[in-house]
């Protein structure tokens, strides 16, 4: 494909359609959106940003480009969806969507909220603790609070009910998306004009579904309905410590299985290993060696269970058989039962790690000069093979072997996320990034494992090579929407 | 030899590529979106809800664009590092908007020093040859000319100690202890000279004002002129160097001769002085019993509020946190400590205000934002001499916030947030009284001095 490089005639019209006050091509401003971190190193700088209010605007400024082919991203507002996913070759015009913020209707009988992109998880969740504090919705946790709710709907994220209810993307009911031929269109029950967002599955087949994961690849959404839950106030965090990533795995899993009455209380299971703690400090600031974190009390592995409950009765049921199981496993199935203890926390660390939204996953930058998230789902079984694999990978390249691994939906799936501490700031850095990250995605691949948010470069193409039906229906269905594929053109190797 | 500003930034390069675009700089409170407060207010600039995290970026509130928050900026200086961008009239025009608060320095998890990045910016952007903005150049010329930005006489830089009876304090040649006026409070804010000499006065120290005091770069340091303010700096280090204290009643002074001046002065030179602002001795003789508030009808029941000046307050805390992340062998442990040391550091105006609220029957109310968290006044940076209407919206913000709890004297420690401050109170009508907290104590004759402070107390 070949797209136009915009000019001043474009951003006339953008201006045109927005205002002066909100198109521009200066080059400090256009500079300003980059981000080769976190979630992708592939950022580049736009030729032109524009910032739409209103639906209608966006519908033109589509048509324009796709008439003009002339490359659009999408981002909402904060990480996911939105500065991880920002312009990569050819750039083009970026559509930042912060100002479309409203928080636009609240329902507590069906549950439900509804937002516009540029509403952040700490805007929706303050509103609903100043407003509805008995229900809160259901926020991604160490994502920073500049996220937002919408960012992290499309890239199915991982959210504070997911290892409860499931994957993030099944906390959206409905939605509404501007494709580039010009169409509006309502998923679910909003397809009717008079219906509530309450049923995501609506008139037969789902579009909503094709659109989820697609990184501002295939449309524009400007509102959905996004689920919400009781926030009840009887809450605590349970943790168990191990020396390996199979006896965490195996000790999960079969808390997870119960589901009923315990694993539907646990509504954020999540562990992983010592260097989680590490390198969230300077490299030459804090010590490497495992003895140090052992005198903290900090265990080589562990998982922590995040309990909800509606009396302190149910709390204690589900603290107690937790804590039973696990003594059981450690007494008659665990690899290594010595290792397995609970961890004692303090009432502070506890308060910390209930906080929500909270910025647990921000400083590992501290560590030297940048990090990047390289996420995969495995079945839950399968997790600690990743974790094995990915760490003597991360080490062999010289990276701290950081792993977090989360369940999702009572241990069905695994949401593993390596987290690469590396110096951004050295070009050779990047090169072992990637070398790494190429390595371990053919060998992901080979044991079905999935990129949670395929870059452009290393995971989609290899993924979609061996897809290449899958991939060939992607691409027939985009273009039905995206007759001249401008939609964020790369980022999915779409086209 | 000095560094430029370039090889400055180049320094900095490693904690610039530590901006992941969380963009958590951009609100106060960034880390508590359920933190209580007092609810939402309409003031003069609109309704805010003062609650959870809120947008505390004043160039990003103003101007919207990415490029104006602090991660905007983050990832224009790396572009200019890495050679995506070159400096232009168009960088200069976003980056100069920014009052360098250091919000987003304080609410940054990978602790980046964000202030000292966009300083180094701005001064390698003018030793790009990129020309200053009118009203920068014309601050930068009369500084050259008179010593001071204000276009002042340099004999009437201590008029008003003349005409206030405290002549005998200018170039007292017995004294150790200076004390440094700056420019804003010579020429302008003189309430708040007066109130902080005629204090050192009752309180028996004898002080000095040195009169070839010149300004002490802030301004300059703050908008990329840094071989103006090393200027300047040099001037003021002679000018002080027999003294062992000086002190300070602007928090931009106080920050610029404490902080700057060591980072830009010759490796292993020290500050010939010690320095402390006035406020901090008031703490110290109330803590130590040697000083309490009389009371005072005319005030009893009204609300004082708090505006923590950015460079008291922030910014050495900033800074105690990065000396800490240099020294630290052990930050994790560390952190701890150094937490616990801007908290004290923040308690000390508050000292002050609890006394007076016990003393004086005064009720101190808190704003929402403070400490760490404080909205600014909108005056640093250059921007109330560069961009003045946005500054004084950002006054206009920050006294609604004062309005909000009630406030009948919104009281700071600076007289140039004092300045923006009173400025914004009088043209939106904010109805308040804006003061010094020292001049508050001596206009109203609120002093009840129990001992006299010994050499000791005054020379820290």
């Amino acid at each position: 494909m070949s797209y136009k490089l915009p000019d001043d005639k474009d951003l006339d019209a953008m201006i045109g359609i927005v205002g002066k006050e909100y198109a521009t091509n200066n080059k400090a401003i256009t500079a300003s959106y980059l981000s080769k971190s976190v979630m992708g190193l592939e950022s580049q700088i736009p030729d032109i940003v524009v910032r739409p209010k209103y639906v209608e605007e966006i519908r033109k400024i589509l048509l324009y480009c796709s008439a003009e082919k002339i490359g659009v991203s999408p981002i909402s507002a904060g990480l996911s969806g939105g500065f991880a996913c920002p312009t990569i070759k050819p750039a083009g015009v970026m559509l930042d969507l912060g100002r479309m913020n409203r928080i636009i209707e609240v329902d507590t009988e069906n549950r439900y909220v509804v937002v516009e992109p540029g509403v952040t998880i700490g805007e929706l969740w303050a509103y609903m603790h100043k407003n509805y504090p008995e229900w809160a919705p259901p926020v991604p946790d160490g994502a920073p609070p500049a996220s937002t709710v919408m960012g992290d709907a499309i890239d199915r994220g991982f959210s504070l009910y997911t290892s409860s209810v499931g994957p993030q993307g099944d906390n959206f009911m409905c939605g509404e998306i501007v494709f580039p031929n010009g169409d509006i269109v309502r998923t679910g029950s909003w397809a009717l004009p008079f219906a509530k967002p309450f049923y995501k599955y609506g008139l037969g087949p789902d579009i909503w579904s094709f659109l989820m994961g697609s990184q501002g690849a295939l449309g524009v959404m400007t509102k959905v309905a996004v689920k919400i839950y009781p926030h009840p106030k009887f809450k605590t965090v349970v943790v168990w410590g191990m020396s390996n990533p199979q006896d965490m795995q195996d000790l999960t899993l079969e808390i997870g299985k119960q589901e009923f009455g315990i694993a539907h209380n646990t509504v954020m299971v999540q562990g992983g290993n010592y260097p989680l703690v590490m390198t969230r400090w300077p490299k030459d600031k804090v010590p490497h060696d495992y003895e140090f974190y052992e005198q903290l009390g900090i265990s080589k592995w562990w998982m922590n269970w995040e309990c909800w409950a509606q009396t302190q009765e149910e709390l204690d049921y589900v603290v107690n058989r937790i804590n039973e199981m696990a003594e059981d496993f450690k007494k008659n199935r665990a690899k290594d039962p010595d290792s397995i203890k609970p961890q004692e926390l303090h009432p502070k660390q506890i308060a910390s790690r209930l906080k929500k939204p909270n910025k647990i996953a921000v400083p590992y930058s501290f560590w030297e000069a940048g990090f990047l998230f390289i996420t995969f789902y495995t079945p839950w079984n399968e997790c600690a093979h990743f974790a094995e694999m990915y760490n003597a990978a991360m080490e062999k390249y010289g990276f701290p072997p950081v792993m977090w691994i989360a369940s999702i939906e009572r241990c069905r799936q695994a949401i593993c996320m390596p987290i690469i501490c590396f110096d951004s700031t050295k070009q050779s850095d990047f090169e072992k990034v990637q070398e790494l990250n190429r390595e371990t995605t053919e060998y992901a691949l080979k044991q079905g494992w999935l990129n949670y948010r395929p870059d452009p470069y290393v995971h989609a193409p290899l993924t979609y090579s061996q897809a290449g039906m899958y991939w060939k229906y992607l691409r027939t269905l985009k273009k039905i929407f995206d007759p001249n594929m401008i939609m964020h053109p790369g980022r999915l190797a779409l086209p | 030899m000095a560094k430029t500003g370039m090889e400055r930034l180049k320094e900095l390069e490693k904690e610039i590529y530590k901006c992941i675009h969380c963009k958590a700089c951009r609100f106060a409170y960034s880390g508590e979106p359920s933190r209580d407060g007092i609810g939402e207010f309409t003031g003069k600039q609109g309704t805010i809800l003062y609650e959870g995290m809120i947008d505390a970026c004043p160039a990003g509130i103003e101007y919207g664009w990415e490029a104006f928050w602090n991660a905007g900026k983050m990832w224009i200086a790396r572009s200019i590092l890495s050679g995506d961008l070159e400096f232009s009239e168009e960088v200069r025009d976003v980056i100069l908007p920014c009052i360098t608060c250091g919000q987003c320095s304080a609410q940054c998890e990978n602790k980046i020093p964000t202030v000292d990045i966009i300083e180094s910016l701005r001064a390698a952007l003018i030793e790009s040859g990129v020309p200053m903005i009118e009203k920068h150049e014309l601050v930068d010329r009369l500084v050259k000319e008179l010593n001071n930005p204000y276009g002042g006489k340099a004999e009437e830089r201590f008029k008003w100690a003349k005409d206030a009876g405290l002549g005998k304090f200018v170039n007292n040649k017995d004294a150790k202890v200076g004390y440094y006026v700056g420019c804003t409070a010579s020429y302008r804010q003189i309430e708040v000279a007066i109130a902080t000499a005629k204090l050192f006065e009752k309180l028996g120290i004898n002080f000095t004002l040195i009169e070839e005091e010149v300004c002490c770069g802030s301004p300059f340091f703050r908008i990329g002129a840094v071989e103006t303010a090393q200027e300047l700096m040099r001037k003021n280090l002679e000018n002080f160097k027999d003294l062992e204290m000086v002190y300070f009643s602007c928090a931009g002074c106080y920050r610029t001769i404490t902080i700057d001046y060591p980072k830009w002065m010759a490796e292993g030179e020290k500050l010939p002085f010690k320095t402390l602002h006035a406020f901090e001795l008031i703490t110290t003789l109330i803590q130590k019993e040697k000083i309490k508030f009389k009371a005072n009808k005319e005030l009893k029941g009204k609300v004082i509020t708090y505006h923590d000046p950015c460079h008291t307050g922030r910014h050495f805390a900033v800074d105690m946190e990065q000396e800490m992340i240099k020294k630290s062998k052990n930050l994790m442990f560390d952190m701890r400590k150094v937490n616990k040391m801007i908290d004290e550091w923040f308690d000390k105006p508050r000292v002050i205000l609890n006394k007076l609220e016990e003393d004086v029957g005064l009720k101190f109310n808190e704003m929402y934002r403070i400490k760490m968290n404080s909205m600014c006044c909108g005056a640093g940076g250059g921007v109330r001499a560069g961009y003045p209407d946005f500054s004084i919206r950002t006054a206009s913000l920050r006294c609604d916030e004062a309005n909000a709890v009630g406030a009948d004297f919104l009281l700071t420690e600076c007289p140039f947030c004092w300045r923006n401050l009173d400025d914004a109170n009088n043209l939106y009508n904010h109805g308040m009284q804006v003061k010094g907290v020292l001049q508050l104590i001596i206009e109203y004759n609120l002093l009840d001095i129990l001992e006299k402070p010994t050499e000791a107390d005054v020379l820290g």
